[in-house]
């Protein structure tokens, strides 16, 4: 992770893309051109991007578009996406409503 | 779209499945017990599943499999229900879900 | 809170997850498969091709009658498979919690296997949002598990094995499909997959990819163009498809959060598919007592996930103790040389990104097969499955090394060798007697395989061709021939159709066309 912590890299400054408005977190409704912004803003982790723009945390939590974001966020910072860390992986991995998430019966007979 | 009702190595699918009728916006539909409610939208010709809550888009099947919660919609009441993952029950009340919500966005 | 224990907990009960229980239970482990589907059996299911391999990795069988036979298996070893049980977190010392119904179960396993498999892929492009957009595995999940036509006009994007195969799965279920695109310039998946779909007419555009998808509600049309090396969209190249569904099949991304989740150490690694754990060559990860197999520590066939699965089975069983060192290394020994067989060839992992420009034979692969899905005229002679004789013989068609012999297998008159190597091209034996059973033709996974008879008399020729579709035409009917590149060539007339047990739904029909088109008519279509 040495290149990504180093902070004076230059990455240049924000240019605007005709396909900026695309939606590609189909959850949260995050376009291309919100999660290249937030690069130039600072944000250079998966999990700094995720917080402040909430792509990768609606319903299906990022399972289709967690490889695209990474994709962008790597273009932006000119670097490979296997440099960037993945989004931490916290229960429940599936989408579970808090009334069922916090039931745990004392019955368990498989 | 419809069924398939005679496939080359499957041959007839679907063939012993009892015959349920639900609601679909409020209109009557049929579907094959058990079958996922999507799969029975879409022998039906439905595309569209939901309307997104910020751009009031619309969205349809998308994995099939449960993943990408695309294909949510109000059954029974509960919002956010994938609807390619719940099997279909005789009486089930599926509507399009607009947000988060069963009424259209104009009068939320 | 109560929490129960078992030898073995499996997460998955896919390919690999039940042939890892199958060997856990064997050897007397107390064993347990979640799987968050209402059916078993993963992916397999929706497989209706016949697979590849040899006998030991159930070649020539269709995915779905190996998914029947798997569950046996599991059945007859006792093996307890826990459904629409969803593990929601994989916690230290191996604390699995599950979501069945409104509950959340705790349970603890002696060890853990992940056999969690993969999700498919995507790509931007404008309208990808749009209902009718869907992964390829969508629709064969509605097709082949549903019975539910994904769309009437489909146009696929993606060359690869899924996209090849899940193309030719739509024509059977009677779709149409419009186009087959791909960015990069070649073809990604085997060229057998890929004739196949060719010859029934469907057009490959390569170097091409979706500019837009168009649609109010729904989708109604797409826009394709061409790319050039850096993938930009050349101006003035668009071409335009009446659809009502777009299928994308680019590519699988293992689903590990849960190893990641249980502090296994991880590798971003593109060989593999994406983040996988980092593991042994049996499966096991850097966290004691947690294992994976299949797609979810690399993307590979269903045929390599059930061979890692009996690996995982057979490495956490010893490490538990209910087998000893020298049985576990004698078991995976064996499983190791089946696995290392399937791993060979030009489209085996260690192959990934290689320009491969000649076969392991030394000859050159068609550049046709690669950019436009079908081998041309000039150039299929030069294969030894392509030879010409007297009388009715074998014309294989098969021109990438690939980990596949049935067809060896399939002639007991031995017109087909293939030898000890099974990537090695099949050769057509030129002083050998055919005597017409068809059982090459039906067995081949790629549908590569005709019998020609090169002069049957009167100035015709007589190709017999796997046929998998309905309706299958009567003898007499009268239609087109189609060359491998599925554009009519002249008139043909079924003369035979053969059907039967062994053949496995793959039809026989034979054509008789005029004798110049012997080498060139590969398909029919009734009038």
């Amino acid at each position: 992770m040495s290149e990504l912590s180093n902070r004076s890299k230059d990455i240049g400054e924000f240019v605007p893309m005709p396909d900026d408005d695309m939606i590609v977190c189909r959850c949260e409704e995050v376009t291309k051109g919100e999660i290249r912004k937030a690069v130039h803003e600072g944000l250079w982790t998966i999990a700094e991007i995720r917080r402040y723009l909430r792509c990768g945390m609606g319903l299906c939590q990022g399972q289709t578009c967690a490889k695209l974001v990474k994709g962008i966020v790597a273009r932006e910072l000119k670097c490979s996406p296997a440099l960037l860390e993945p989004a931490t992986s916290r229960a429940p991995m599936r989408p579970t409503e808090m009334h069922v998430f916090a039931d745990e019966t004392e019955e368990t007979d498989l | 779209m419809g069924r398939i009702s005679q496939h080359p190595i499957l041959g007839v699918q679907n063939e012993e499945k009892k015959i349920v009728t639900f609601k679909y916006d409020g209109k009557d539909m049929q579907g094959y017990e058990g079958e996922p409610i999507a799969a029975a939208l879409k022998a039906n010709g439905v595309m569209v599943h939901r309307y997104t809550m910020k751009q009031h888009k619309p969205r349809g099947i998308f994995c099939a499999i449960g993943r990408c919660t695309d294909c949510v919609m109000v059954v029974d009441g509960e919002p956010n229900v994938r609807t390619c993952m719940t099997p279909l029950k005789e009486g089930m009340d599926v509507r399009t879900q607009y947000g988060v919500s069963d009424k259209p966005f104009d009068q939320q | 809170m109560k929490i129960e224990r078992f030898d073995l907990i499996i997460v998955g009960a896919g390919p690999s997850g039940l042939s890892a229980a199958i060997e856990a239970a064997k050897r007397g482990m107390k064993v347990v498969v979640f799987d968050e589907n209402a059916r078993p059996g993963g992916q397999l299911f929706k497989q209706i091709h016949k697979f590849f391999g040899s006998k030991e990795h159930k070649a020539k069988i269709r995915g779905f009658h190996i998914g029947e036979q798997l569950l046996q298996e599991a059945r007859d070893a006792g093996v307890k498979v826990e459904l629409n049980a969803t593990v929601v977190g994989l916690y230290q010392d191996r604390e699995v919690v599950v979501r069945m119904g409104e509950e959340v179960h705790h349970f603890k396993g002696d060890a853990v296997i992940i056999a969690t498999g993969a999700s498919e892929n995507m790509v931007l492009f404008d309208g990808w949002n749009l209902p009718g957009v869907m992964g390829a595995g969508a629709a064969q999940t509605l097709m082949n598990l549903y019975g539910v036509k994904p769309g009437e006009k489909v146009l696929m994007l993606g060359s690869g094995n899924v996209g090849l195969v899940v193309s030719f799965q739509l024509l059977q279920a009677g779709c149409d499909v419009v186009a087959l695109v791909d960015a990069a310039p070649k073809i990604g998946g085997y060229g057998v997959h890929a004739a196949k779909v060719a010859r029934t007419g469907v057009p490959f555009y390569l170097s091409h990819t979706i500019k837009k998808v168009e649609g109010t509600d729904h989708v109604t049309g797409v826009t394709i163009a061409q790319v050039d090396n850096h993938f930009q969209f050349i101006e003035g190249t668009e071409k335009h498809f009446d659809v009502d569904t777009v299928c994308v099949a680019v590519g699988l991304s293992p689903m590990s959060q849960l190893l990641k989740m249980a502090g296994c150490e991880m590798e971003d690694n593109p060989k593999r598919g994406g983040q996988v754990p980092i593991i042994d060559d049996y499966g096991k990860t850097s966290v004691p007592g947690i294992f994976s197999a299949g797609d979810v520590s690399g993307i590979e066939e269903a045929s390599s996930a059930m061979i890692e699965g009996r690996m995982a089975g057979v490495a956490a069983a010893e490490y538990l103790g209910f087998m000893t060192a020298d049985e576990k290394k004698t078991e995976l020994d064996k499983l190791s040389t089946s696995l290392e067989s399937l791993r060979q060839g030009m489209f085996a992992p260690k192959n990934r990104g290689k320009n491969i420009t000649e076969t392991e034979e030394g000859i050159p692969i068609s550049t046709n097969l690669l950019s436009k899905g079908f081998v041309a005229d000039d150039e299929i002679e030069r294969y030894p499955g392509v030879i010409h004789k007297a009388g009715i013989h074998p014309v294989i068609e098969c021109t990438q090394n690939i980990p596949c012999n049935p067809c060896q297998d399939a002639c007991n008159q031995g017109c087909i060798s293939i030898g000890d190597n099974i990537t090695a091209l099949p050769i057509s034996v030129k002083d050998s007697k055919c005597i017409n059973c068809g059982m090459c033709v039906a067995s081949c996974p790629g549908q590569a395989i005709f019998l020609v008879d090169e002069d049957t008399g009167d100035g015709k020729a007589s190709i017999t061709l796997p046929y998998e579709f309905l309706p299958l035409p009567e003898v007499g009917a009268k239609g087109k021939a189609l060359s491998r590149k599925g554009e009519p060539v002249c008139d043909a007339e079924v003369v035979k159709v053969r059907s039967s047990k062994a053949f496995d739904n793959t039809s026989l029909l034979t054509i008789s066309v005029p004798k110049e088109y012997a080498m060139k008519a590969r398909f029919f279509k009734a009038e």
